[in-house]
């Protein structure tokens, strides 16, 4: 079978009733919608994880999806984890890939012995999310989607699969929507058979150098994506005819995929960031994403965002 | 601009280098950024200056610029120029 197994919730129910001994380490908001429904199982860090339990399951974003993914390979190995994303994006409970923050850089890791045993929606646990918040989501989705589909390492067959998510995502909206949990997840793990590209190669050096940046709310990996998307496509479109044969010979209309990428473009934010990218472009065309993109990037190529030649 | 021109000025940007680090000598095992994303990079750079896809065996087995211009030539893409 392969991992990670999609489960329902009841098989949830049975897995936690089953098990000798489960525990669940999740994001504190929603530590009460958990005890709620399946008792005091909960413990406050991975330390804190009895050496006699059984089932860990981490209820989350990416990043703590991540960290239970490596405690799990590196500490208990004979532990069943059970991932349960509070958001779509990243695709954390699908894939073999963990994003780590080593001093302030971005760094990657890829094992197969880091995908969980089995990933859950769990659609309540995304009901109060704030809109920002969906719509970040929704950009990191895409970014997996639209750059593991272009990649030059993907496949046919790869690309076939990510046609397939790119047309259900031109069907759902840039806003909360628990449709999305499922082609993202599946995004993810596509992409990381392939790998993405400048978007991402941007949102991993712009992170670090984001951290301590005032800002109405953070530039985490999301938001940076999201923004990124429709400066990086135009860019890919002026070099290459790809993305335009590709969308087509894989029966995807790329119009609707270019309409999200501008539904996701915010342009105070990009003003904010632009001398940012500025200082770091060297930087940005040495990351390994940026050097898998689906068209070449070159030094000369920061006059096209700094000229705004995508609007 | 002719096709050693272009061939320099990808690779300049493919693994970048200063123009003083480029010649037609110029081998893999002393660019650091000739690795294996390199050679991603370098192969999507081929198609977009010259038009010609390597296949995998060929992108990998590039060992110098003069192997790349031998490829490219046998493909038809002069550089007698």
């Amino acid at each position: 079978m392969s991992r990670p197994a999609v489960w329902t919730g009841a098989e949830l129910d049975r897995a936690v009733a089953l098990a000798p001994h489960a525990v669940f380490w999740c994001l504190p908001r929603f530590a009460p919608t958990v005890r709620t429904r399946f008792g005091e199982r909960l413990v406050d860090t991975l330390e804190d994880v009895p050496a006699d339990a059984t089932l860990l399951v981490v209820v989350g974003g990416g990043e703590r999806i991540d960290r239970a993914k490596l405690w799990r390979r590196d500490a208990r190995p004979a532990l069943t984890l059970v991932a349960v994303p509070t958001l779509w994006g990243s695709g954390a409970e699908a894939s073999k890939v963990v994003a780590l923050n080593v001093d302030g850089k971005k760094a990657i890791a890829v094992d197969e012995a880091l995908l969980p045993d089995a990933r859950l929606i769990w659609p309540e646990l995304a009901s109060e999310l704030p809109d920002w918040r969906a719509r970040e989501a929704c950009g990191d989705a895409w970014s997996h989607a639209l750059e593991g589909f272009l990649s030059p390492l993907a496949t046919h067959a790869l690309r076939d699969e990510l046609s397939s998510i790119l047309r259900t995502m031109t069907t759902l909206p840039i806003a909360n929507d628990p449709e999305w949990f499922e082609p993202s997840a599946r995004a993810c793990a596509a992409q990381a058979r392939a790998g993405v590209g400048l978007v991402h190669g941007i949102a991993h050096v712009l992170e670090g150098r984001l951290a301590a940046h005032a800002s109405e709310r953070p530039f985490g990996h999301a938001r940076l994506t999201s923004l990124f998307l429709r400066p990086v496509m135009a860019l890919n479109r002026e070099l290459s005819p790809k993305f335009d044969e590709l969308m087509e010979e894989h029966d995807v209309d790329g119009a609707r995929v270019l309409a999200a990428c501008d539904e996701l473009f915010d342009a105070a934010a990009y003003d904010e960031v632009l001398p940012v990218l500025e200082a770091a472009w060297m930087d940005v065309l040495r990351d390994p994403c940026s050097r898998t993109n689906s068209a070449l990037v070159r030094p000369a190529h920061l006059s096209f965002f700094t000229e705004r030649r995508f609007a | 601009m002719s096709n050693h021109d272009k061939l320099k000025e990808l690779l300049i940007d493919t693994f970048l280098l200063d123009e003083s680090e480029y010649s037609l000598e110029l081998l893999r095992e002393n660019v650091d950024t000739w690795d294996s994303l390199g050679i991603v990079s370098m192969a999507v750079g081929v198609n977009e200056t010259f038009g010609y896809h390597f296949t995998p065996e060929e992108a990998t087995g590039v060992q110098s610029v003069a192997d790349i211009i031998r490829i490219l030539e046998a493909n038809g893409i002069s550089f007698d120029e």
